[in-house]
């Protein structure tokens, strides 16, 4: 290893060369339009680097401090706080003026008893005599929209600033009709899609007690009852603070599942899978019978009814792209030998077949 | 490198703070440094949103003690707002503000005991090697990745720091060079590829597989 030596060229780099170069150490922790370009090129020029690129990337990605407490915010405040108070306090020593010096003179009880005056008299004026203005701060007034999908039913939402929902089916959300100066806070219940515009108020997404908080991003996130949270990411970056005080960033393609108990893990997805369903796609991957059904009363607003005995050890892969219930049922039943019977909202499944552990 | 913290950190109550990021955020350091040394309010909220918590990360490297930081971080602020009009025109924020707080440290662990070394702080900023993207948790993974840790606690406390300015703060060289006070960028780029060169086997392992 040489780092003394500029004419290296990256197709000669080793591993090491990689980890300790500054431009790609930047392209992989902050990638942007300039070093993206360059990295992008180079690895189509050079494929067969590939795995050494991505085994760097990972590993500068994967070293970190060492756990550590984060500042409550109840700390943050606290310093500000006491910053901004200290020059009051030294230079009013330091400026010595006549002023300081006449209020010096003055016990300081005196003098709150001065404004406590002062403020009761102004108060006093200002009910009695001028009266009790009628409206108050609309601000406070905030007006929220509610949004609910019934069974059967997806619908896409477009938010004030520009972002969009795209709403499951058997799902709520609530947000202002017009954020707030600092944030958008959005409240969902199920399961959506978000495409979030990029600006520069944070955008919360509030789950139960768990926020997941961007600025500009797409994500899934979906929270049925007594199921784990899942928040799976696209494109951009979220970090999750669940109730316990605990918080994750997500890089893309990365999803976040988070139990009612507070354990979570990180894993990778699928997102024909995980969202496909905003792009009509219904998705089954090894799925049994019980799940099977499950999705497609969601999906279709329907109810199906299973009679006779079933194989558990079966399952199902299959993908449908804005596909008729009947197209579908036909293709299951396909592959399983059961039978279907469609009557307008009620579905029947059977299985002819006696042997059950086939 | 770009190494400004990207804060989307913490919510309400720094409502006044989320307005300065617009302000600011596409500045340059210098640029944001003048307008604080010329007494912008906006500025010093700029600085103390975007920078208090990963000062606090860094200062927890550094000791323990958190109450130590905290005091650390405030009187730097303090010192930095009384001197503002006489304040030296510096290229990297983020470097002058760790070495900043260092000092401050420094002389924090100095009040409480007069005989604080810098050797007795070798056992500070550990790091850890914890990969994201394990989609299975193999078990030769772990043991891997146990072995990496080991190897990573070895280093020397100054090589840790290094890795840690270059991979999580995202300094360069010569920022690294600074925090650290060493003579010069080469120097830095020495630290860290001789910590490298420590890990060499076990990354050479990982590849191979």
């Amino acid at each position: 290893m040489k780092p003394e030596k500029k004419l290296i060229r990256y197709t000669d780099y080793e591993l090491e060369d990689f980890l300790g170069d500054e431009f790609f150490i930047d392209w992989v922790k902050n990638p942007n339009v300039d070093n993206s370009h360059f990295w992008d090129i180079w690895l189509q020029k050079n494929p067969e680097k590939r795995t050494l690129i991505l085994s760097a990337a990972n590993i500068i990605r994967s070293i970190t401090y060492a756990p550590l407490p984060q500042l409550s915010e109840h700390e943050y405040l606290d310093i500000f706080e006491k910053i901004i108070k200290e020059p009051a306090r030294s230079s009013k020593a330091k400026m010595g003026s006549w002023f300081y010096k006449f209020f010096e003179l003055i016990p300081p009880t005196k003098i709150a008893a001065c404004f406590l005056i002062c403020f009761v008299a102004w108060v006093t004026i200002e009910v009695y005599w001028i009266g009790v203005p009628e409206e108050e701060t609309p601000v406070l007034a905030e007006e929220w929209i509610e949004k609910s999908t019934p069974i059967g039913v997806k619908s896409t939402f477009f938010l004030s600033d520009g972002s969009t929902i795209t709403l499951n089916s058997e799902s709520k959300i609530r947000f202002p009709k017009n954020f707030d100066q600092v944030k958008r806070t959005v409240e969902i219940e199920g399961e959506a899609f978000f495409e979030v515009k990029k600006e520069n108020r944070p955008f919360i997404v509030q789950s139960g007690n768990t926020k997941i908080q961007v600025l500009g991003t797409s994500f899934n996130v979906n929270k049925k009852t007594n199921e784990p949270l899942y928040v799976a990411l696209v494109t951009g970056k979220v970090s999750v603070d669940t109730h316990n005080g605990s918080r994750m960033t997500l890089e893309p393609n990365e999803m976040l599942v988070l139990e009612d108990s507070g354990s979570f893990r990180k894993t990778g997805f699928d997102s024909k899978d995980v969202i496909g369903w905003k792009d009509k796609f219904l998705v089954f991957k090894s799925s049994k019978l019980p799940e099977i059904k499950e999705r497609l009363e969601q999906w279709y607003g329907v109810q199906i009814e299973l009679k006779g005995k079933f194989d558990e050890n079966w399952t199902y892969s299959g993908v449908y792209k804005d596909e008729i219930l009947e197209n579908v049922l036909r293709g299951i039943c396909m592959t399983s030998g059961m039978n279907y019977k469609i009557n307008d909202k009620k579905i029947t499944l059977t299985n002819p077949k006696k042997h059950e552990n086939s | 490198m770009n190494n400004k913290p990207q804060s989307i950190n913490q919510e309400a109550v720094m409502i006044r703070h989320q307005e300065v990021i617009q302000i600011f955020q596409h500045k340059s350091d210098a640029e944001v440094w003048a307008a604080f040394n010329l007494g912008d309010e906006r500025a010093f909220n700029y600085l103390y949103r975007l920078y208090t918590p990963i000062l606090y990360r860094y200062g927890l490297g550094f000791c323990g003690d958190d109450n130590l930081v905290k005091d650390g971080i405030q009187n730097l602020f303090i010192y930095l707002r009384a001197k503002r009009g006489n304040l030296s025109e510096i290229r990297s924020i983020k470097a002058y503000l760790f070495r900043s707080l260092q000092n401050e440290i420094f002389r924090g662990l100095k009040g409480q005991n007069s005989s604080v070394h810098f050797d007795s702080l070798e056992h500070c900023f550990q790091i850890e090697y914890s990969p994201e993207t394990r989609y299975i948790a193999r078990e030769d993974e772990e043991i891997e990745q146990s072995k990496f840790n080991q190897l990573l606690s070895n280093l020397t406390r100054r090589q840790r720091q290094a890795i840690l300015l270059l991979y999580e703060e995202n300094l360069t060289y010569k920022e690294i060079a600074e925090v650290l006070e060493l003579n010069d960028t080469k120097s830095a780029r020495k630290l860290v590829y001789r910590a490298l060169a420590a890990l060499k086997d076990i990354l050479i392992f990982r590849i191979k597989k």
